[in-house]
């Protein structure tokens, strides 16, 4: 038997961003995979310790590109869990809904991306020209399509206007529709079984020490999810139920851990993350939008210790922010999901693939480069 | 909280259990606290105390049924910077001592994968070291390098 | 013969404006995401925008590409595959550079891992300003380079071929930095000030 190696990456279509892997080929089968990451690596972590708390906003939103906000959510909660802060409770749901946009857009890609790394390429087209919609009114919202700069420490920097809710509203049930056609063409499509049901399958025992979170560990059938574990922003106030591997609703479970259930957990949670935004658009009360702030350029955040988690569409987010007290922080660590999922998970799963699966598995794992190397 | 129960030390810090621990310690407690439901390793981080001369190494770990977060800190002398690998109990330990070894050049006894990770070609000092002062660096490596001057009309 | 040479010359210039008139329509781009700018690139390429109207379409392989797209800051590593890259690419080729960071560094203006000014190491024929650029940003900097071409303008290519060595000498000094001597002594120094501490 003869092995080659083979490169993918980094200028690749079929590889999710900016990342490359060095691959072992014995005929068809993958028999070893190696991560080579770090053409993202901006040090963000060096950056951030030489700027204002104030000043950070702007750099930690661009940590996750597909999905901003919930890094500066991450990072306003660690903060205010140093300055001892109760945001108030209009700031909690207009967070709540700014994040569960933010997560239909990136599941949209997501979905868009895996479909096109399948060869079904009608889906990338509808998914991205949908998950524009959403871009539209996070315009009207924050004046910005991609990067928001729009949740602060102690709130949101602007209220919602008067008019948005019909928008949001409007986009929403569009999206529902669309839904529909999303099954007929994709998770109701004889390719995507055959391609996907039992490829790629993390074992269900080893899923939590591998460190793996977010949607691919309901996949496993954990229903564990951050934002009911710890309730941040207002979900505590919202009554709604983690999807997770065997109960999946309308599609057929086949086997956990596998690229199809990952994918239909995703699906599912676009119509849970649309039925969370329209209950809080309901409950919204009204309020001030932000806490009467300092002088950010004089803004000390007393010494300590703080760590804030978020649910992303890719896993758990965490923030890790000491500070010694001064005018600027003296370590922000991020733990980005796709550091498990892209490095050590990925590799396992790689070996004894396919090499027609390895994009497919790479894209259902819903690798995020930035988040690895920051 | 259960860590410190377990544990026998400790402080509550904003809802999140901060255990200080001595590195001899540190082997046994994170197999204690992985027995007793904490089967989460969130992650591990580095910060670079310059003053005080010492790295802190802090491993977060989670309990997913207690929901409770337990951080176990570990300080090393900025001039002995050794410490032992704790790779073999949670696989992605394995990445992130890769990534505080290039970053802050720790280096972890027993991973045996210490390559480099997010940099290529490094010569230099570790950059996330407070006394890497990047401002200078930037201005030696890439400011110093000339634009190239041409006539208006080619190109831009 | 001067005039059979000048008649020579003439009909060249003649071929070329009319191949830069029929290649300025079908431009094809590297499907490279160097950058944070990439994530723009979806909408455009698809329903919403649709730059196929514009005959642009996205390329897998360097070689039967024109344009290379710089979307965002360049850390040193990629600056390493994107010159393979751009050196696998046959002339006419066109480089766009996305954003602030392209121009001057832009946030990452005290990066350690990001190269400042992309002239410097390859030769840039357009820049689209903003972090990120919208896509109809994206698609007017494409109109505008095609009018480049069409006036012969965007010849970034033939200026990497003039200066060579001065681009290849740039780019060996970024990659081969070196702190230099003085300064490691003057570190020694330090260190040893402050074991006598």
């Amino acid at each position: 038997m003869k092995e080659y190696e083979l490169f993918i990456g980094p200028q690749h279509p079929g590889i999710t961003g900016n990342m490359m892997y060095h691959l072992w080929v014995d005929g068809d089968t993958v028999t070893k995979a190696e991560c080579n990451v770090g053409y993202l690596h901006r040090g963000f972590e060096k950056l951030m310790e030489s700027r204002l708390w104030m000043q950070n906003i702007p750099l930690v939103c661009r940590i996750c590109v597909p999905e901003p906000d919930v890094n500066e959510a991450a990072y306003s909660m660690a903060v205010e869990q140093l300055m001892d802060w109760e945001i108030p409770d209009r700031a909690k749901y207009i967070r709540t809904i700014v994040l569960e946009l933010a997560r239909i857009a990136a599941y949209l890609m997501a979905i868009g991306s895996y479909a096109g790394s399948i060869g079904i390429y009608t889906l990338p087209q509808w998914s991205m020209g949908d998950r524009d919609y959403i871009l539209d009114i996070f315009e009207q919202l924050t004046g910005a399509r991609v990067y928001h700069i729009y949740i602060w420490p102690g709130g949101v920097r602007w209220d919602m206007p008067a008019d948005l809710p019909r928008l949001i509203e409007k986009t929403l049930n569009y999206i529902e529709e669309r839904l529909k056609l999303y099954d007929d063409v994709l998770f109701e499509n004889r390719v995507f079984f055959d391609r996907a049901i039992g490829v790629g399958k993390i074992p269900c025992n080893k899923a939590i020490e591998w460190g793996v979170t977010g949607p691919n560990l309901r996949a496993c059938g954990y229903g564990y999810d951050v934002r009911k574990l710890e309730p941040y922003a207002a979900y505590d106030e919202i009554d709604f139920d983690i999807v997770s591997y065997p109960d999946l609703g309308k599609f057929d479970a086949h086997e956990a851990g596998d690229v199809y259930t990952r994918m239909i957990i995703r699906r599912l949670e676009i119509e849970q993350s649309i039925a969370i935004i329209r209950q809080a658009l309901k409950k919204m009360p009204e309020s001030e939008h932000i806490l009467k702030h300092p002088n950010w350029l004089r803004w000390k955040v007393p010494e300590g210790y703080a760590f804030a988690r978020v649910e992303s569409s890719k896993g758990e987010f965490g923030y890790f922010v000491v500070s010694d007290g001064g005018l600027k922080p003296v370590r922000v660590h991020v733990r980005g999901p796709s550091y498990t999922h892209g490095i050590n998970v990925a590799e396992k799963l790689l070996q004894g693939a396919n090499i027609a699966d390895v994009s497919q598995i790479l894209f259902s794992l819903d690798i995020c480069p930035p988040d690895i190397e920051r | 909280m259960k860590s410190i129960e377990l544990l026998g030390k400790g402080e509550e810090m904003h809802g999140r259990a901060y255990i200080k621990l001595s590195a001899d310690e540190i082997e046994e407690s994170i197999k204690k606290l992985k027995e007793n439901g904490f089967n989460h390793f969130v992650m591990l981080s580095c910060v670079d105390w310059l003053d005080k001369g010492k790295f802190e190494l802090v491993y977060h770990m989670w309990n997913y049924e207690e929901k409770e977060h337990a951080m176990l800190s570990v300080d090393i002398d900025r001039n002995n910077d050794v410490m032992k690998s704790m790779s073999h109990l949670f696989p992605q330990i394995e990445t992130y001592e890769r990534e505080i070894h290039e970053m802050y050049g720790i280096k972890f006894e027993g991973n045996n994968r210490l390559t480099p990770f997010l940099l290529e070609n490094w010569p230099h000092d570790p950059p996330m070291r407070k006394d890497f002062d990047s401002k200078k660096f930037v201005k030696q490596m890439y400011e110093s390098i000339p634009f190239i001057e041409g006539d208006e009309n080619e190109g831009i | 013969m001067g005039l059979h040479n000048g008649d020579k010359m003439m009909r060249y210039e003649e071929w070329s404006k009319l191949a830069r008139k029929a290649s300025k329509r079908s431009l094809w781009m590297v499907h490279f995401c160097t950058g944070c700018g990439a994530i723009e690139m979806p909408p455009v390429m698809t329903s919403r925008y649709d730059m196929e109207r514009f005959g642009i379409a996205p390329m897998a392989t360097p070689r039967q590409a024109d344009v290379l797209l710089i979307t965002g800051y360049l850390t040193v590593k990629t600056l390493r595959r994107v010159i393979q890259v751009y050196e696998q690419m046959q002339s006419p080729k066109y480089v766009i550079a996305f954003g602030s960071c392209t121009i001057n560094g832009g946030m990452y203006w005290d990066s350690y891992n990001t190269i400042k000014h992309l002239e410097k190491y390859i030769p840039v024929d357009l820049y689209i300003a903003g972090c990120m650029p919208r896509p109809e940003g994206i698609i007017n900097a494409f109109l505008e380079l095609m009018k480049l071409i069409d006036e012969g303008k965007a010849r970034g290519w033939e200026r990497y071929q003039k200066y060579y060595d001065k681009y290849k000498e740039n780019q060996r000094r970024v990659f081969n930095f070196e702190v230099k001597e003085e300064e490691k002594e003057e570190k020694e120094q330090k260190r040893e000030k402050n074991e006598e501490h």
